[in-house]
């Protein structure tokens, strides 16, 4: 994907360009901002983005290395002996209407003994061994990396995936009742924590009300480290959406009260899309999502980067009067963690917090907001190649990028104002995101400019 | 021919070929009763299947309820507020304690009332007896009394369900209190139909509409009845004795 | 609850009854024209009302199919928005499947049983009647759902906790749960009816072994219908309890397991798929050997076979959830499972060209849906072998390849042997065939039809494209084979009305030529239902054939001469039963069984709308059963002894 080259260039050009003062100041941020940003680039080169044949990472290979004998080895040929043999044995043996002797008869065969046991037990001995090589993959599957490496929590949700990261090493939870256990990943078991039998002592239950507000959360790309089998541990929060990045691995459900674990690893950097393959309601076609894998030192500087608080603009600026706006209009959903924003009314010593619903509460975590190459359930993308000539609307003043590509400013402008209208929502059921009519064009340029500072 | 001469040779060689014989010829048996292929009655085969398919019905309410009373034993436990809540704290706590559901019950009480029950298929058996014998008088005081003893099980039932929704067990609270009324409450259905099947035999006998002729009713009637307690057992080992 | 009553069909026989007749209220004799439809006992008009009724959902499932295809021709087409496409798959689904597959195989099932195993109707005719409204009572009520708040939107499989009340607060789902479960009391009831006619009322001679395929298909499907139905109800009548009374089953805050629905649903839903499929392989098994003029090949094997799917339909319902995150262990185990499903029903196929082999077969329209039946089930078949390995059926389940998957078997199987044995049996039913000319054109128009709406979805699959999708990207790939598909859908719509349309010109071609007897034996047939006359006489037999054969009617025409030649001996024409019933006594038409059906979706609408609404439905069935149950057992001015004791309990 990227060359230092390009790196330094796109640089230079940024730190001339760029508007306010902290970003100039944040070296890191840009570095991520283009990474992605390039990747976005490369992604839009897929015919078919969600190919079940051109596996890009082991899991994926794995899966099609069982499916092709059985696809070739046995359905095909089958299927010619079977479809064209009986085609053809139907067209052989036609008697025409006008040939037709009620004497002649065809030599009255009853069966075929042998015959019959032959292929009872043939077809039998053959599935045996599909079935053993099938439980082989199926096991495979399941491994885990041992020791962990990298565990990301996966929650399904209407109609977006948030992704957790555990920063501190603490797990993925908080220790809730005090008594110095925190269930975490390494206890789970493919079941979950749902059995009785587990020692239920050290289970944190339920997930909602414990999620570590430390961890860094993201919405709708999945960003990993190439090279490396990223294990999920996945949840639903509302109803059963399953994870599916095709070109990565096959798809696995997600469940609300359940754990279901999971892995994705890539071999190279590359953005691969998914889409939620489990019906989820009504907006259960747009709700998409991919997997950036991005090389070991990004994929450092990203999530260092995803660590950092954001920035708080500069009183007076556009910036502000739009972070006031996200104040008022969209903190009950969203959530900007820059120390101040940040939605936090756990009380201390409140075992059961049951007001803090998810860190993320019912929206995406936009701290890091810009660094995403989409948006909306990943169904708009937050960069596009465009011609500024034709649409005037889509050239973004935010942000400068190299070539025709441009901050996809205007989806998100017509996005924030009337959601539903772009993904059928039953925002009154909290289903999808809420319509804003009553936001005015200064307010909406004001709240789009601070977004831009999302980095 | 191969097969069906191997395999169906139940009856050829006592069976007149020609084509002028009809069915008529076996309407009858010895008994009296019409000429089925399998021998029983239409009427007495078609209840067994039945049966049959109320075994699928109680296997997944129960299985529903094993499942329902695990996950809220799990969530009751781990102190799940939701789930803490919908109990009086004292019921909750004696729960939590015990890790089981069983400081709500009163097994003596259900004891006594799975006992009699249990009694009442015999009475039934008996009122098959009597009506095949002819006794008619006999046939109507062990209709009654089966009836009678299936009621008090479902007085039984009436007053367990009121106990346990004072002590604060609702239907709409938690898991298992949904699972536990739907389950008792299915078989405490299907023992209401059986008492409305056995008034209805009673009026039939009083009427003199029940002799020894239709005995198979009675007959009927007593295999859904032995059923439903057959699946009491069943219910109560595996709702109120398994911990 | 049970309803109970002895076969009315029995000729008199000497009883030693002494108790009184229960008998109060009339029967309605001598009914004719809309009365005797709605009163009516007889299994034939039954099964043509299964029919009749199937084809009328088939048109509401068919449009709603198109609505999905217009829908998904072009990428982001607003044609449907999100929810109405919810609404319109959902119903698809579930209209085919309950509605249209399920009763086209209770329509051939009512009509064919009791004139193959030689009998005058089956056990209970007034259940049948019960079983048969209900049905339809179930499948209306589910349908006012368009008109009453919206039709169901969580899928044909309605999984928990989607179709909650918080995420599916409209009725829609109620009208699944309610509608669906009504129509499963006509289904368990018609299966205990036609268990006990096909075990008890076969005619003298008639073992086990000798009965038709066809018979021993459907005798296993109302077996399946019989254990699975009562899964599914409990599934629906706990989400019933969920949805309208408060319960927690599914309510995952109080700890509830989604699982528990999939799990019940699909131990249900898998035995259901066999069911489908299994009446349309009985209905090939008949016409095959008819057209290739041999007898069915290894006879045995394929009544073993139909009788392995059917246990093994109960043993591999998890196979539906391989990505559920059951854990590896019950995957292995159920993927091991399935794959042995593909055994028996490989050996049904390969004993299908097995009879075709060294045949004599007549191309006609029947037999051509016979063959095209094998070969598409074939390809849905391997399909199917795919999917049974777990880990390919990750990148595969709930994408188009298990669309194309299931319509290959449903369709492509299912429906073209349903269109098959309506082309073999037409004759017998209505007395006239329909038209070989148009029935090409009708076989081949739904071929190209079928197989280019869905042969694309296997690579639309393969390419990623998931289920359930109001809308895809521009950008994904899929727009070439979604537009085929969509050609290929109106293709299809043509081709399947083209049996309406030929049955149609067929009936007037032969009321022009003034009514000629097509004869009993059209087709030179083999089994028993041929020796009468077409149509049908009211009372199938003026006497119960007495069986000595596989193949009984065949064996009656064809003997071997002193040369061990096989010669025809007797055409059907010269050894078929007049038609003479005279001395026939048949169970008189009931008001009972449809006003005892109809009561229930009243109950119904009481559970979804508002609890006042059920008394008058429980008043309406209570009186409805006393009337069935004080029904006398016939008219009253024949005279004979009292067969009947009928009891109503609740």
């Amino acid at each position: 994907m990227t060359n230092n080259t390009a790196d330094s260039t796109w640089h230079s050009s940024m730190r001339q360009t760029i508007l306010t003062p902290m970003i100039a100041s944040r070296r890191s941020l840009r570095i991520a901002v283009f990474v992605v940003f390039g990747l976005a680039l490369s992604a839009c080169s897929e015919d078919k983005p969600l190919n079940t044949f051109e596996p890009r990472g082991p899991r994926a290979q794995s899966v099609l290395d069982i499916m092709w004998p059985v696809i070739w080895g046995i359905i095909f040929v089958v299927f010619l002996i079977v479809c064209v043999g009986g085609v053809a044995l139907a067209w052989k043996n036609r008697v025409k209407p006008e040939d037709f002797d009620p004497d002649d008869l065809p030599e009255q065969v009853h069966g075929w003994f042998k015959g019959e046991i032959a292929w009872t037990v043939a077809p039998a001995i053959i599935l045996a061994f599909v079935g053993v090589y099938t439980i082989i993959g199926i096991w495979d599957l399941e491994t885990k990396n041992e020791p962990a490496e990298l565990d990301v929590m996966v929650i399904g949700r209407q109609w977006w995936w948030e992704y957790r990261y555990d920063v501190d090493g603490d797990g993925f939870f908080v220790d809730a009742d005090g008594d110095g256990e925190i269930w975490g990943v390494d206890g789970l078991g493919a079941d979950g924590p749902g059995g009785i039998d587990g020692d239920s002592d050290d289970i944190e239950w339920p997930l909602e009300y414990i999620l570590d507000p430390d961890d860094v959360s993201t919405a709708g790309e999945l960003v990993i480290p190439a090279g490396v089998q990223v294990d999920l541990y996945m949840t639903s929060a509302d109803v059963i959406h399953s994870y599916w990045i095709p070109r990565l691995n096959g798809k696995r459900d997600a469940v609300p009260g359940r754990y279901t674990t999971w892995s994705v690893e890539a071999d190279a950097p590359g953005k691969y899309t998914g889409w939620c393959t489990e019906f989820c309601g009504l907006s259960h076609a747009r709700m998409r999502m991919s997997a950036i894998a991005l090389s070991a030192d990004d994929y450092q500087a990203w999530f260092e980067n995803q660590q950092a608080p954001a920035a708080v603009p500069a009183e007076g600026t556009p910036e502000f009067a739009g972070r006031e706006t996200f104040k008022n209009l969209c903190m009950s959903c969203h959530i900007i963690k820059d120390g101040d924003l940040e939605y936090n009314d756990t009380e201390a010593g409140d075992p059961w917090p049951t007001s803090v619903p998810l860190i993320a509460k019912g929206a995406p975590d936009l701290t890091h907001f810009a660094t995403r190459t989409s948006f909306a359930g990943a169904i708009y993308a937050q960069y596009r190649d465009i011609n500024p000539d034709d649409d005037a609307l889509d050239v973004s003043t935010y942000l400068d990028l190299p070539g025709n590509y441009r901050w996809n400013e205007a989806e998100l402008r017509r996005w924030i104002k009337n959601a539903p209208d772009r993904k059928d929502a039953n925002y009154e059921n909290q289903q999808g995101m809420l319509p804003f009519p009553q936001l005015q064009e200064e307010e909406l340029d004001n709240l789009v400019a601070y977004l831009a500072t999302l980095d | 021919m191969a097969d069906a001469a191997v395999l169906g040779d139940e009856n050829v060689a006592g069976e007149n070929s020609t084509n002028d014989h009809t069915a008529d010829d076996h309407a009858t048996d010895e008994h009296g009763a019409h000429y089925t292929s399998l021998g029983i009655s239409n009427m007495k085969l078609s209840m067994w299947l039945f049966l049959g398919s109320e075994c699928l019905l109680f296997g997944a309410l129960i299985s529903t309820y094993l499942l329902s009373k695990t996950r809220f034993l799990t969530e009751l436990i781990a102190g799940n507020p939701n789930v803490v809540s919908t109990l009086p704290s004292a019921l909750a706590e004696e729960m939590i304690h015990e890790g089981s559901v069983e400081p709500l019950f009163d097994i003596p009480f259900t004891s006594a009332s799975s006992f009699i029950l249990l009694m009442s298929s015999l009475t039934m058996v008996l009122a098959h007896k009597a009506v095949s014998e002819g006794n008619y008088k006999n046939t109507r005081l062990f209709l009654a009394a089966t009836a009678l003893l299936g009621s008090f099980f479902i007085a039984g039932q009436v007053y367990e369900f009121t106990a346990f929704y004072r002590e604060g067990l609702t239907f709409d609270g938690n898991l298992f209190g949904s699972a536990f009324y739907t389950l008792t409450g299915f078989h405490g259905i299907h023992v209401s139909v059986g008492i409305l099947m056995l008034v209805a035999l009673l009026i039939l006998s009083m009427k003199g509409k029940l002799q020894a002729d239709r005995a198979e009713t009675v007959e009927l009637v007593g295999l859904y009845w032995h059923f439903v307690d057959i699946v009491w057992v069943l219910i109560f080992t595996i709702v109120y004795l398994v911990r | 609850m049970a309803i109970i009553e002895e076969p009315l069909a029995l000729p008199p026989g000497v009883t030693t009854s002494t108790s009184k007749p229960l008998g109060v209220f009339s029967r309605p004799r001598n009914a004719t024209g809309l009365k005797d439809w709605l009163t009516t006992v007889d299994h034939k008009k039954i099964g043509i009302m299964y029919g009749a009724a199937a084809m009328f959902f088939l048109v509401i499932g068919g449009v709603a199919a198109l609505l999905i295809r217009t829908q998904l021709a072009v990428p982001n087409n607003e044609l449907l928005s999100g929810d109405a496409y919810n609404r319109v798959y959902t119903m698809h689904g579930t209209v085919m499947v309950f509605l249209v597959v399920m009763p086209i195989g209770a329509a051939f099932a009512n009509y064919l049983l009791p004139l193959q195993i030689g009998a005058r109707d089956v056990a209970f005719p007034r259940i049948n009647a019960f079983s048969f409204w209900v049905f339809l009572a179930g499948g209306l009520l589910l349908n006012t759902s368009w008109f009453l708040g919206g039709a169901p939107d969580g899928g044909w499989f309605n999984y928990a906790p989607n179709n909650g009340v918080i995420y599916s607060p409209s009725h829609g789902i109620d009208f699944w749960n309610v509608g669906l479960l009504i129509a499963g009391i006509g289904s368990v009831s018609g299966a205990v009816n036609l268990i006990t006619t096909v075990l008890n009322m076969r005619a003298p001679g008639m073992t086990l072994f000798r009965m038709p395929i066809f018979v021993w298909m459907s005798l296993v499907t109302q077996f399946l219908l019989l254990f699975a139905v009562p899964v599914l109800t409990v599934a629906q009548v706990l989400l019933m309890l969920d949805r309208n009374f408060s319960a927690n089953f599914f309510n995952v805050s109080q700890g509830a397991d989604p699982l528990l629905w999939q799990h019940l649903f699909w131990v249900f839903g898998h035995p259901e798929v066999y069911l489908m499929i299994l009446p349309a392989f009985g209905i090939v098994s008949e016409i095959i050997p008819t057209f290739s003029r041999k007898p069915i090949f290894g006879y045995s094997f394929m009544v073993f076979s139909g009788i392995a799917i059917g246990f093994l339909g109960f043993g591999v319902w998890a196979h539906h959830m391989f990505v559920s995150g059951i854990g590896p262990v019950s995957v292995s185990a159920f993927s091991f499972a399935t794959m042995f499903i593909a055994v028996p029903t490989g050996v049904k196929i390969l004993n299908w060209l097995g009879t075709m082999w060294g045949g004599k077969l007549t191309l006609n329209t029947a037999m051509l849906f016979a063959i095209g039946l094998v070969v598409q089930f074939t390809i849905g078949g391997l399909s199917g072998v795919s999917h049974a390995v777990a880990p390919s059926d990750t990148q595969q389940t709930d994408t188009y390849y298990i669309v194309a998957h299931f319509h290959y078997v449903l369709f492509g199987g299912a429906f073209f042997g349903f269109v098959g044995g309506l082309y073999f049996w037409w004759p017998k039913i209505f007395g006239y065939k329909l038209g070989e000319k148009f029935g090409k054109w009708n076989f081949w128009m739904m071929v190209v039809g079928f197989n280019t709406t869905f042969g694309p979805m296997h690579i639309l699959g393969l390419q990623g494209m998931p289920r359930r999708m109001q809308t895809y990207d521009d950008d994904m790939g899929f727009n070439l084979w979604n537009m085929v598909a969509t050609i290929g859908a109106f293709i299809l719509g043509v081709g399947t009305l083209l049996v309406l349309v030929n049955a149609f010109f067929s009936y007037r071609k032969w009321k022009a030529d003034g009514r000629p007897d097509v004869g009993p034996d059209p087709w030179d047939a083999r089994s028993v239902e041929w020796m009468i006359q077409s149509p049908t006489p009211e009372h199938n037999f003026d006497t119960l054939p007495i069986v000595t054969d596989l193949d009984e009617f065949w064996h009656r025409k064809y003997a071997e001469d002193e040369n061990h030649k096989l010669r025809r001996i007797a055409t059907g024409a010269e050894i078929a039963q007049p038609g003479n019933g005279e001395g026939v006594h048949l169970p008189a038409p009931s008001y009972w069984p449809i006003l005892l059906a109809f009561s229930i979706p009243i109950i119904g609408y009481g559970v979804i709308f508002s609890l006042w609404l059920t008394i008058p439905g429980v008043l309406l069935m209570t009186a409805a059963s006393f009337g069935w149950a004080l029904e006398p057992a016939d008219d009253l001015d024949i005279p004979h002894d009292d067969h009947t004791e009928a009891l109503t309990h609740g």
